[in-house]
């Protein structure tokens, strides 16, 4: 567990911004394993959250916001959704059968720019995928898929 | 198998003799069986933390869903009324978008009652599956700190599931056998806490729409056993609670050596105040006595939410104030 500082908090809003036009993570930023970045928005000091880690096991702090992968910044799933009224860049307007498609764990066809997408079915943000220009790779955690069979 | 049969048991000789002695009118008794051999209602709760009551309502009723908001005070709570189909309620988008959360009304009466505000300090000391972390964190607005503690790590992963889902980002997961928990804490540096979510392992009595298996596995020296565990946990957790601090202390059974036996115990040894609660479900107040044993009799002002009442689960819910720190 390592709280980021906020010259490494602006690294990572900079990179944000470029991608999905985030501007502003009013959260305290913990780093959780190498790779993963959680959103904390508690009133507990960072002293008091070391103190506290002393005294028990701390298996999270906040929401699970960002992985960091082959330097992409990666949202979370959840984290789509959180920040969805900041989001303006990256997104990809999808129509009801490839929703359906999409939320069961499918990769879906559609021709874009590669890098992350964001998707979007009517109003709702509905994750976050990564594309090869030909096809959108699923990235939908197993959990959170639909397992009932696409309707037909 | 078919619904019937899913509901179909029978009561346990001293299970079903404990129950009429807790409701001892025939007619109440009557109702009783009847509900609890019934399906239970489905009610979800809506996440404030990402849509409004007003919108998930459009939303759900474009689907097609009838939905029915019985407590005026309390919008979030909706019951979906019309016929929906197995898995439907966790299958829906708008529950994989963290809208709502599936949740039997009783279940929501404990943060009802603790009244969680934003900037609070609380302890969810027995958290998974977090369906009253996430209702606490709602009621926050994500303020303030929530520290839910539970035991063990497969418990803790649908925690943590349920917390992302419905966008929780003020809390603190921790894993810690509960007396552990409260002993360290007690005795750290750490600010005392101003509210405490004491839902405690029990042995489910109130539970048997939802989970008929619970009716198997129900013994009496299971009750002992946990009855003993609870007052542990009380009498631990309470010397975290800072002086004026809120300590709810609830339960999903009808068992009174895990209710008012438990509370009962916590009056006598302990510098609290038993609050009345106030919930929007009809309730009866604690017992003051049952069998040979007699309560404090501040423990009526607990409140047994029986099945028959509101077409609900059975549930237990008592709320203190702390009057003096304990050291």
């Amino acid at each position: 567990m390592k709280f980021l500082n906020s010259k490494q908090k602006r690294a990572i809003l900079k990179g944000l911004e470029e991608v999905y036009g985030i501007t502003e993570l009013n959260y305290l930023l913990v780093e959780f394993g190498k790779k993963r970045l959680r959103a904390f928005s508690g009133n507990l000091t960072r002293e008091e959250i070391q103190q506290l880690s002393q005294l028990t096991n701390i298996e999270v702090i906040g929401m699970y916001l960002i992985s960091r992968k082959d330097n992409d910044l990666r949202l979370n799933f959840d984290a789509v959704s959180l920040l969805r009224n900041q989001i303006t860049k990256s997104i990809t307007e999808i129509n009801k059968e490839q929703l359906a498609l999409w939320i069961r764990g499918h990769d879906l066809d559609i021709a874009t720019e590669r890098g992350i997408v964001v998707l979007k079915f009517q109003d709702e943000l509905v994750g976050i995928g990564k594309s090869n220009t030909e096809k959108i790779f699923n990235y939908v955690p197993k959990e959170r898929k639909i397992k009932t069979p696409v309707p037909s | 198998m078919t619904i019937m049969t899913k509901y179909k048991y029978t009561m346990k000789p001293l299970f079903e003799e404990r129950m009429h002695a807790l409701m001892p009118d025939k007619t109440d008794f009557k109702a009783y069986e009847k509900t609890i051999h019934t399906p239970p209602l489905d009610f979800i709760r809506c996440n404030t933390l990402k849509i409004s009551p007003e919108k998930l309502l459009e939303k759900l009723k474009t689907k097609g869903w009838q939905v029915s908001q019985l407590y005026p005070k309390h919008p979030e709570i909706m019951l979906i009324t019309s016929n929906i189909g197995p898995g439907e309620l966790g299958n829906a988008l708008e529950h994989q978008l963290g809208y709502y959360y599936i949740q039997e009304v009783s279940s929501m009466l404990p943060v009802i009652a603790l009244d969680p505000k934003p900037d609070d300090l609380v302890l969810d000391l027995c958290a998974s599956p977090g369906s009253k972390t996430t209702q606490m964190a709602a009621c926050m607005e994500n303020k303030g700190t929530i520290i839910a503690n539970d035991l063990k790590i497969d418990r803790i992963s649908i925690l943590v599931s349920n917390l992302e889902r419905c966008g929780v980002t003020n809390c603190i997961v921790t894993r810690k056998d509960a007396i552990a928990f409260c002993t360290h804490y007690s005795k750290s540096s750490l600010p005392k806490l101003d509210k405490i979510l004491l839902d405690v392992p029990c042995s489910g009595e109130g539970t048997l729409r939802s989970s008929p298996k619970t009716f198997l596995q129900w013994n009496p020296k299971m009750i002992k056993k946990l009855s003993r565990q609870q007052k542990k946990f009380f009498a631990f957790a309470v010397k975290c609670l800072k002086q004026g601090g809120t300590l709810v202390y609830s339960t999903c059974t009808h068992s009174p050596e895990e209710n008012e036996e438990v509370v009962s115990f916590a009056l006598e040894n302990f510098p609290i105040k038993a609050e009345t609660v106030h919930i929007p479900l009809k309730s009866r107040p604690g017992l003051t006595e049952w069998k040979n044993d007699k309560f404090h009799k501040e423990v009526s002002k607990a409140c047994r939410i029986y099945p028959q009442d509101n077409d609900s689960e059975g549930f237990f819910v008592s709320k203190f104030t702390l009057l003096g720190e304990i050291k």
